[in-house]
């Protein structure tokens, strides 16, 4: 027989093969987080403790309110980039309208206020205008950035701030700090609503396959709309809080906040549902970023290393989710 | 080969020939795809061998199965639509200068030559974005750059699954013409007439097995569909055939003076379980037409009634509720999500039928159920409800597509927008998928069908229309429906 090309394909059992790749694809960032926990507990002093723990904890409370917004618009392939001027914006406002004598409840309301506004005007600038979420909010960013320093003339706000603010940021309930109470209320309504609603299925079907979303019926303009708004009311409420914290407002305060709450995100991205933005999952990467913050830092690791340390733990992050998923923003 | 739940690929061994059209059929989830995935290098086998000339080969990735001479053609095509033909030819062989710039000159006279020397018959012009070029040609465009390298075999999926029938022959010539310069073809196509008569070999997967490989001269197409389905005799079609006509209840759909483009619809009815197939050819507007009814996008002007109340709005809610439900063509764009499970899908369009009152939170409980009871009744094929849909063979897929007009809707349905309805699924969903239509119709739905499909609509709708130039033509009844009235209808030549 003129036999040219031949092919032969057979199977054996590779089921448990596939469930294997499959839990791994799904947990093995979790079981680096946990065996890194493990190493850090083992061979550097002072990081099993109550009190240093507490200290992580605290340390990626605001951190973690960031990233739940942002998960909230990755949820439905939006991008905010101004966050972390956001976090600046209320960390000066609620502080400055404090000094002015405003009552404590006001004040907050008007950072949320101010939260909501700018997400609105992402959300216009988005679904009205028709620019890409990246870029509307490259440009929002810049423009926030310039109201903060011109409010502040580029000076610290501080002193005056009633007691009650201050606790938000520094007291403790019964040995556990407040911001503990904060981040974890945020997270938890965050992943209620993501999670076990018909909001949240809407905001990831939005994400998942807009056309699709928009023929099923779903308002997918005010959903996009949603998921910015978010973004930007869990940033001013990160902003309230680490001004609380650091008892003054400062205009740069939250630059940081934009790159470790998008670190946050993407590495949760990795694990639970690959390539989808969860609440736990953002959670998990804040834990990651402040367990490496702290283990290096406590081992005396300059700074700038973390840095670099920090960016590679997000490219390995983005390299994972972008292998698994086509990660697409614009 | 696994994919999850389900074995793809069992213990096949098929030998292609270096002068033979060879057809590779089975319904969707047979196994075609896999095996050209084996074959083409974007899927390692778990076990087995592929060889040339008892030459074993390691194809590790479509690159290296080019460099043995092996080329895959997807459904979908690859070209860059926004190069020219002679561009999208050489991409990424470009005749170079000095200093790394491309030689446009060389570049054009070589894909001339290419295209000459290999169809001397087609004429294409290459200095167009390949994508304003007819279909067929795109087709050509893309088997030549498969060829520009010593190409021994080369596989051709769905090659005409896009075109529409006038170009479909252009394509066949080529096809015909390769083996007989020594390149094999591997032919997957769901249309079994277009293998039988392209073919020389026929090789029948069902269920991840080889089922025989047959000289496709010595075969009816009955009989390939008889292996393809295990099935002999008395088929579900010829079922549902008979099944054709109930009686038809009060109006449920009247357009009137519709404008959509250039599409004018004077007037449409339609009624209480009718069944009503669009037929036309490419551009004909009837795509236009279905498509507009429910999403209203470029509806210049035009009055709709749905059971009797005129429907203004022009959100997908709205038209919801007036009773009106979409399943769109291209279901991936439009319709699914892939990284999401089976559940999941099939609730999108109405969340809240798992919602405790009108809270809008979500019980897992009831969700679960509603989403079985729907993965029942339209018999999908999956692992379980939490299975990924982009797993999903293209029949199973499309069943969710329809199931999500299921879930939870408690009938509140009572028109149904088909547009290709069993685009790129297999026979044995693609039948089911009608009698689901049919029991629909039974029970009062209105069933609209867009269909580039002829024998669909002969097979399950009531009435058909036929569109020609953006215009409905002619209205053919049950009782004259044949294959040549659906012809003549849609081609423009009255009787």
């Amino acid at each position: 027989m003129n036999t040219d090309a031949e092919t032969t394909v057979a199977s054996g059992d590779v089921r448990t093969g596939l469930i294997q790749k499959e839990w791994l694809q799904k947990y093995s960032t979790l079981l680096v987080l946990i065996l890194l926990f493990v190493v850090f507990s083992l061979t550097v002093d002072r990081f099993l403790t109550a009190f240093n723990l507490l200290n992580i904890i605290q340390q990626i409370s605001m951190l973690t309110i960031v990233g739940v917004g942002l998960t909230f618009g990755f949820a439905a392939k939006e991008i905010d980039l101004s966050v972390g001027f956001t976090v600046g914006l209320s960390a000066i406002l609620v502080p400055l309208l404090l000094t002015m004598g405003v009552t404590l409840p006001v004040a907050l309301a008007a950072g949320l206020g101010a939260g909501i506004i700018v997400g609105l005007v992402n959300a216009a600038l988005v679904t009205s205008v028709g620019v890409p979420s990246l870029i509307a909010t490259l440009a929002t960013g810049s423009i926030i950035y310039g109201i903060n320093f011109l409010t502040t003339e580029g000076r610290a706000i501080y002193g005056g701030l009633p007691d009650a603010y201050l606790w938000m940021g520094q007291g403790r309930i019964a040995g556990i700090p407040a911001l503990a109470f904060f981040m974890f209320a945020c997270v938890l309504v965050a992943w209620f609503l993501m999670e076990k609603t018909v909001f949240g299925r809407y905001l990831y079907a939005v994400g998942g396959n807009l056309k699709a979303a928009e023929l099923s019926g779903v308002n997918v303009k005010a959903f996009r709309a949603a998921a910015l708004v978010a973004c930007s009311l869990f940033a001013v409420i990160a902003g309230a809080l680490l001004a609380a914290r650091l008892g003054s407002g400062q205009p740069n305060a939250g630059e940081r906040y934009l790159l470790d709450g998008l670190a946050t995100v993407f590495i949760g991205m990795t694990m639970f549902r690959p390539g989808m933005a969860t609440v736990k999952g953002t959670f998990c990467g804040a834990l990651f970023i402040g367990i490496v913050n702290n283990g290096l830092n406590l081992i005396g690791m300059d700074t700038y290393i973390q840095s670099i340390v920090k960016g590679v733990i997000i490219l390995i992050a983005v390299a994972i989710v972008s292998r698994t998923t086509k990660l697409r923003l614009l | 080969m696994r994919f999850p739940g389900t074995r793809a690929l069992d213990s096949v061994t098929v030998d292609f020939r270096f002068d033979e059209v060879h057809g590779v059929i089975g319904e969707n989830g047979a196994g075609k795809s896999t095996l050209m995935n084996v074959l083409s290098g974007s899927l390692a086998p778990t076990s087995g061998r592929i060889s040339i000339e008892d030459r074993e080969l390691k194809l590790s990735s479509p690159r290296q199965a080019l460099s043995c001479g092996i080329a895959y053609v997807s459904q979908e095509g690859s070209l860059v639509p926004g190069l020219n033909g002679a561009e999208n030819i050489l991409l990424g062989a470009e005749p170079k200068l000095a200093r790394g710039l491309i030689d446009t000159a060389a570049l054009h006279r070589r894909a001339r030559e290419l295209t000459t020397d290999w169809f001397p018959q087609v004429e294409i012009d290459l200095r167009q974005p390949v994508g304003s070029l007819p279909m067929a040609d795109q087709k050509v465009v893309e088997i030549i750059r498969a060829l520009r390298a010593n190409m021994r075999l080369l596989i051709l999926d769905e090659p005409t699954a896009s075109l529409p029938s006038r170009e479909k022959e252009r394509l066949w010539d080529i096809i015909r013409s390769l083996p007989k310069r020594g390149i094999g073809v591997v032919l997957i196509s769901h249309f079994l007439s277009e293998v039988k008569g392209l073919s020389d070999r026929i090789t029948v997967l069902r269920d991840g097995q080889h089922v025989g490989t047959l000289a496709a001269a010595e075969v009816t197409e009955q009989q390939l569909v008889d292996l393809m389905l295990r099935r002999t005799g008395d088929t579900p079609q010829a079922r549902a055939f008979e099944a054709g006509n109930g009686a038809l209840g009060d109006t449920v759909l009247s357009a009137k003076d519709w404008h959509v483009g250039n599409v004018v619809v004077p007037s449409f009815e339609m009624r209480a379980g009718e069944i009503v197939g669009l037929i036309g050819l490419t551009g004909a507007g009837h795509f236009e037409f279905a498509r507009s009814l429910y999403t209203r996008s470029g509806v210049v002007r035009g009055h709709c009634e749905v059971g009797g109340r005129t429907v203004t709005s022009r959100s997908a809610r709205a038209m919801q509720r007036q009773g009106i439900a979409f399943i769109p063509d291209r279901r991936m764009e439009n319709a699914l999500i892939g990284e999401w499970d089976l559940r999941e899908n099939l609730a999108m369009v109405h969340p809240e039928h798992a919602a405790m009152g009108r809270s809008g939170i979500l019980k897992r409980r009831t969700e679960a159920v509603e989403a079985n009871r729907i993965k029942k009744l339209l018999n999908v094929k999956a692992s379980s409800q939490y299975q990924l849909l982009k797993n999903l063979s293209g029949g199973n897929k499309q069943k969710v597509s329809i199931g999500k007009w299921l879930y939870g809707a408690r009938e509140r349905y009572r028109l149904m927008i088909f547009v290709q309805p069993t685009e790129g699924v297999d026979i044995g969903a693609k039948l089911e998928i009608h009698a689901h239509m049919r029991r629909l119709a039974e029970r009062g739905v209105a069933i609209l069908i867009a269909s580039s499909d002829l024998l669909e609509v002969e097979i399950v709708a009531n009435r058909a229309v036929a569109f020609v130039d953006g215009r409905p033509v002619e209205e053919i009844p049950r009782e004259r429906f044949s294959e040549s009235a659906f012809i003549s209808a849609i081609s423009g030549s009255r009787q």
